[in-house]
């Protein structure tokens, strides 16, 4: 008989210690079955929470194998094909308070998600007893993110919340505060936005383990690339992100190339930077920093490329406004449809 | 002959010019042919699409378009330059196509998607093969131990880059093998080395390249290699600060990939721009 | 002492709208319990839609209307008094969540999307894809989060107390310490969920779903109102009961036995496929019965067809489902049937709730609602569609009335609650002390075959008796069983060995109620009594606790407007 042997993290709130356990192989499992399988008969001291089963409650998410997943739909066999062992290791997700075994403390979360005031604040068009109105393509912009289950997949391989968390908030919180801001029924994205700069959207390391993790195909990290750009569109400019960012686009419109000498100083200001000359002096003496390269010559098709960036942006924004029209026609409740008033 | 639409990336022009060379040299030793890009333009570095992704997708639109012209599939040595290529590429065959050709028709170029994009280890794995890569290795690199440091977007996302399995990659371990070196598991290989945020969270930034280089000695590597420019400049240059940052003492020389497989080709330090390295390889070469 | 003005107990869309409710009002100290973490509730699990004459879809339906499918669908069992009231606060409730911002689909004049679904008369169904019932719960969490309502994250409740006729608070268990915790309330709303994991594995219900509210308030001495009551969703998915929503066939999808063939036909020749749940489910376990299933024994199951519908449709309307189909049953519906099999789905049952306009119990200052409690307005059968929407009103209503009430009562003594702590913590201690005996997956494992095997879709008297039995014996093995975790933090050991004690209580009343309903009706279908009999049957059904004794009565059915008659679909 084939043996699964699992080893797995334990904390009895103050000691941790690894522990092995053993299962007979057994076809198309999960591995939320292995832990029930686990605690039924080996161990019922082995503690972890689940409850819906099927990926939507997003109680279940565990660490396999340094990889946070949800316990129930992550099919035995295929990690174990993965990792080409019939040993797996468990642990809980990281970046969160652990009480016992695999079980996390999910409330020092839940303050952390209100720093960025997830909940709708409905324009003044609208009112409790009559509703909101939204065309079918402002749903559209916040349907997928409505599919966050709070899982907490996103947070626990997060890079930068690893590094610290007392500047950035877990990637989910973004994700929330990005389905407001697109929400059309919201009057104050601008109040989200700052939020969101203010407790590091400018920080996230763009390591896309966010992305990669979310068990609802979520991208955290696209969100949080959104935020900033809707945050520069309302006018939160002033941040050195912010001028880095640009100093892409100035770049390229300017030589088609990345300027990197110059980029110091244009994200961090000239006097800032001035603290960085041993760095400068460190790369000048290997030749990475080359004074005689700070101004280098444009592409020869620099113009054509400023024309087809114009030119997108244009075309774009012509699509935008068709929809935006197509959106107030279809909230506007004074305008008459006739393919509705058909029916 | 293999050919490429070759897309250098702007660091391989700037800080990491050893990269360009060894690169050159590699491909010229094992007869792949790699055409630049005539007119290629920085690829937004995953920094222009949250100040205008409209911009990001134009501008790697057109510079796929221009491999198109070239009949050439796209190559690239830099992790970022590729998902910023393939992301657009993504969004191009989703639908984005559409928005994007007028533009590009005045300017005599189209979008049609027969370019792939692929970065220069996945093109090593397959489209030369490692056994044909092993006939041409003059000088097996025993011994050495190599700790191979993937960087993130050459893995993640998942839906976009997709070459191999991101939980568990081994395409840098089988090319270090067939060097003749031994590959180092190390506990923070598929660590992000922070790049992008060493200007708005220095701090973190630092800690996250000195951990990394810290688990590669940890692992009893002698260095590191990358198939990422952006992560060696972090490895590399910001390694004073990272063993600060981690309270750690010793050095570790981080190798692009394409100077490991160079040295393994019988090039020299010096022919593969060593010499331009923050950290001395000195030590890595002694006896080679 | 934890002291609140109400406690509401139950973290789902129903303990939400009451707790958010209640602490809307002025100088009322509110607390929301739950063992979950509340978007983990089992809300989450609603997929298809939420029930509300909105006219969006189709101007011609009327509260009538949303009244007489109700009212048919619970073949007649449903107090028609309590089912008009439902109808008829509906609407204004769905516009209330889309104020709050819950992200409803969308019809093209930016009013909330409408779908059809099973036994009813017109498209009334408000959904959000395939996840209505996720983003609801999410939603009221959000507007937890945002009036900062008090929740008491991972409490498990152990017991009602109970003093002069009125229930003073209950003792409750913070998981994260192991400490039990004496809670006095002015009043208590109960909103604790359904009971279906007494069916374990057959069953679309999360792990939570215990009937602790349920169990608790037997112990209490207040009544369960229908339990035999049982809804069994025509389709769970074969191998798992995972839950393929309603919308499956409300978007258009066919049920096919192993010829090919369409057999609602045979069962409801009008609806097919949109008949009411009790019918489609009965009329699969006849097509497997007569061998035009595929399988065999518990593996035997029919097909669920969407592959007409086309790719398109199914990503766009039905995306979870086809990734539930793929994870669990690695079938793509794009391309091939999915197999299915009813599963058991909801309680229409439960406590015993004498006034729906307050969702007022016969004990004072007891209130409870959603799945735990019982109105009745699901009767015999609940429509698709309808218990969203009964969580989200009657969350209200009883959130409203606890508040009310609270502002005229003070608390209970002291004395009563220390008294149930200590028996409590004694009770822990000498329950997970035991070495020896049998398992509580053990027992749990023989109380969910016994229920599906003996009193599932289809009964008779014999195997009723039999379960009967079986439930009296493991109710007294359960005493000595193994625990197995004698710590305190976080034993969810424990925790599983108190919801399987409230499971086998209630398990009881269900084989009691459904034994002693010699008819067929609605999801209580007897094959010994095939037909529905109102002469000596419309009538609830009303289950108490008195010791180790169930007592048995019965009350009229209120009847306004629509006299039974023969349902048809």
């Amino acid at each position: 008989m084939r043996k699964i042997t699992f080893k797995i993290q334990r904390f009895d709130g103050q000691e941790s210690w690894i522990q092995e356990y053993t299962l007979d192989h057994q076809p198309g499992k999960t591995i939320l079955w292995a832990l029930i399988q686990i605690k039924e008969t080996l161990d019922p001291s082995l503690n972890f929470t689940a409850s819906c089963r099927h990926a939507i409650c997003g109680a279940c998410a565990v660490r396999v194998n340094g990889q946070a997943t949800l316990a129930c739909e992550t099919p035995l066999d295929k990690m174990l094909k993965r990792w080409e062992s019939d040993t797996l290791i468990l642990e809980p997700l990281q970046n969160f308070k652990l009480i016992r075994d695999l079980v996390v403390d999910w409330e020092p979360k839940a303050e952390r998600l209100a720093e960025l005031k997830p909940w709708l604040m409905p324009k003044d068009e609208f009112n409790k007893e009559s509703g909101c109105r939204q065309s079918p393509e402002d749903f559209k912009k916040i349907n997928k993110n409505s599919d966050c289950i709070l899982c907490g997949c996103c947070a626990s391989e997060c890079n930068k919340l690893s590094g610290n968390n007392s500047d950035f908030l877990e990637p989910f919180v973004f994700t929330k505060a990005q389905r407001f801001v697109a929400d059309s029924r919201d009057k104050n994205p601008v109040e989200r936005l700052s939020a969101a700069i203010n407790h590091g959207a400018w920080k996230c390391q763009h390591c896309q383990e966010c992305v990669t993790k979310c068990p609802k195909g979520l991208s955290p990290a696209e969100d949080i690339s959104n935020l900033r750009q809707e945050a520069i569109a309302k006018g939160l400019v002033e941040h050195s992100g912010v001028r880095h960012a640009k100093a892409f686009l100035d770049d390229i419109q300017k030589t088609g190339r990345l300027n990197e000498g110059m980029m110091a100083v244009k994200t961090d200001g000239l006097v800032k930077s001035i603290g960085n000359i041993p760095f400068a002096l460190r790369l000048m003496s290997k030749g990475k920093l080359n004074p005689a390269h700070m101004f280098p010559k444009p592409i020869k098709e620099v113009a054509e490329v400023r024309a087809i960036i114009l030119a997108v942006k244009e075309s774009e924004k012509a699509r935008n406004i068709a929809n935006a029209k197509r959106s107030e026609a279809h909230t506007n409740p004074d305008i008459q449809r006739p393919k509705e008033a058909a029916k | 002959m293999m050919k490429y639409a070759f897309f250098p990336g702007c660091v391989l022009e700037g800080a990491s010019q050893e990269a360009y060379t060894a690169t050159t040299k590699v491909a010229q030793a094992l007869g792949i042919e790699l055409v630049e890009i005539p007119g290629w333009t920085c690829c937004g570095g995953s920094h222009l699409q949250d100040y205008d992704k409209t911009a990001a997708l134009a501008v790697n639109a057109r510079n796929i378009a221009l491999a198109e012209k070239m009949g050439l599939p796209v190559l690239t040595v830099c992790n970022t330059c590729t998902l910023m290529l393939r992301e657009a590429k993504h969004e191009l065959d989703n639908g984005a196509k559409e928005l994007v050709n007028p533009a590009l028709q005045q300017a005599g170029l189209e979008y049609t998607g027969t370019s792939p994009v692929t970065h220069f280890l996945w093109m090593l794995i397959k489209d030369y093969g490692l056994d044909k890569l092993k006939k041409k290795v003059k000088r097996p690199l025993k011994g050495m131990k190599v700790a191979g440091y993937y960087g993130c977007h050459i893995l993640r996302p998942p839906h976009i880059m997709g070459f191999e399995d991101h939980a568990n990659p081994h395409s840098l371990e089988d090319l270090i093998r067939a060097l003749g070196a031994e590959p180092v598991l190390f506990d923070a290989r598929l660590k992000c080395c922070g790049f992008h945020s060493v200007f708005t969270s220095k701090e973190d930034t630092m800690k996250a390249t000195g951990t990394i280089n810290l688990s590669a000695l940890e692992g009893g590597a002698d260095c590191t290699v990358t198939p990422c420019p952006l992560c060696q400049m972090q490895l590399d240059m910001y390694q004073p600060e990272g063993k600060r940052a981690v309270n750690a003492n010793d050095d570790i020389p981080a190798l692009h990939l394409t100077q490991l497989i160079g040295l393994a080709l019988g090039y020299t330090a010096e022919e593969l721009g060593m010499k331009r390295h923050i950290v001395n390889t000195g030590i890595l070469l002694a006896g080679r | 002492m934890l002291k609140f003005d109400i406690l509401v107990i139950g973290s789902g869309g129903s303990g939400m709208q009451a707790a958010l409710v209640a602490s809307s009002q002025q100088g009322l100290n509110v607390a929301l319990m739950s063992k979950v973490f509340p978007t983990r509730s089992a809300t989450c699990c609603a997929q298809g839609g939420t029930n509300a004459v909105l006219k969006n879809a189709d101007p011609t339906d009327t509260i009538e209307k949303h009244t007489f499918d109700t009212v048919k669908g619970s073949d007649f069992l449903g107090d028609q008094d309590a089912i008009e009231f439902f109808c008829e606060h509906m609407p204004e409730t769905i516009r209330e969540l889309d104020y709050y911002g819950v992200p409803f689909s969308r019809l093209e004049s930016g009013t909330i999307a409408q779908r059809p679904f099973g036994g009813q008369s017109a498209p009334r169904t408000c959904y959000s894809s395939d996840k209505v019932g996720s983003v609801i719960l999410h939603t009221l969490y959000e507007q937890c989060l945002k009036n900062g309502v008090n929740v008491l994250v991972e409490w498990l409740l152990l017991d009602l107390v109970v003093e002069n006729d009125r229930v003073t608070g209950v003792v409750a268990m913070d998981m994260k310490t192991g400490e039990i915790q004496p809670i006095m309330a002015k009043t208590v709303v109960l909103a604790t969920g359904g009971a279906g994991r007494m069916y374990w594995l057959r069953t679309t219900n999360p792990f939570a779903s215990t009937g602790d509210g349920m169990a608790a308030a037997l112990r209490a001495g207040v009544a369960l109102k229908d339990p035999e009551f049982v809804q069994f969703h025509p389709t769970g998915l074969a191998g798992t009961g995972i839950l393929m929503s309603e919308a499956c066939r409300g978007e258009g999808g066919y049920l096919l036995n192993n010829q090919g063939e369409r057999f609602m036909k045979r069962y409801a020749p009008e609806k097919l496929e949109l008949a009411t749940r009790d019918l489609v489910s009965q009329a699969i376990e006849i097509e497997i019965k007569e061998g035009r299933g595929f399988g065999e024994g518990m593996q035997a199951y029919v097909q669920l067809d969407l592959r007409h519908l086309g790719r398109e449709k199914i990503l766009e309307r039905l995306p979870q489902i086809r990734d539930l189909a793929i994870t669990f049953e690695g079938i793509d519906p794009i391309d091939q049937p999915i197999p299915i099999r009813p599963s058991c789905h909801y309680s229409m049952g439960g406590i015993d709730v004498t006034d729906y306009r307050t969702c007022g119990t016969d004990l004072k200052g007891l209130y409870a609602t959603g799945e735990c409690a019982c109105l009745s307005i699901h009767g015999a059968n609940r429509l698709g569609g309808n218990s969203t929407a009964d969580v989200v009103l009657f969350g209200k209503v009883a959130g409203k009335a606890a508040a009310e009430a609270a502002k005229t009562l003070d608390f209970g003594s002291e004395q009563k609650v220390n008294e149930l702590v200590r028996q409590w913590e004694n009770s822990f201690s000498s329950t997970v002390a035991r070495t020896d005996g049998p398992s509580v997956a053990s027992i749990r494992d023989r109380l969910s075959e016994t229920m599906w095997y003996n009193v599932g879709v289809f009964r008779k008297e014999s195997e009723m008796k039999k379960a009967t039995q079986i439930i009296d014996e493991l109710i007294a093995e359960y005493k000595k069983c193994v625990v197995g975790d004698p710590s305190k933090i976080y034993n969810t050991a424990f925790v599983q060995y108190t919801e399987l004690g409230n499971l086998l209580l209630v398990a009881k009343a269900v084989v009691m109620g459904a034994l002693n309903r010699k008819e067929s009706r609605g999801s209580h279908k007897r094959e010994d009594y095939m037909n529905r009999d109102d002469e000596n049957f419309l009538k609830h059904t009303i289950i108490s606790k008195q010791g180790s004794q169930y007592k048995l009565s019965y009350r009229p059915v209120v009847v306004t407007k629509y006299q039974p008659v023969e349902r048809k679909y």
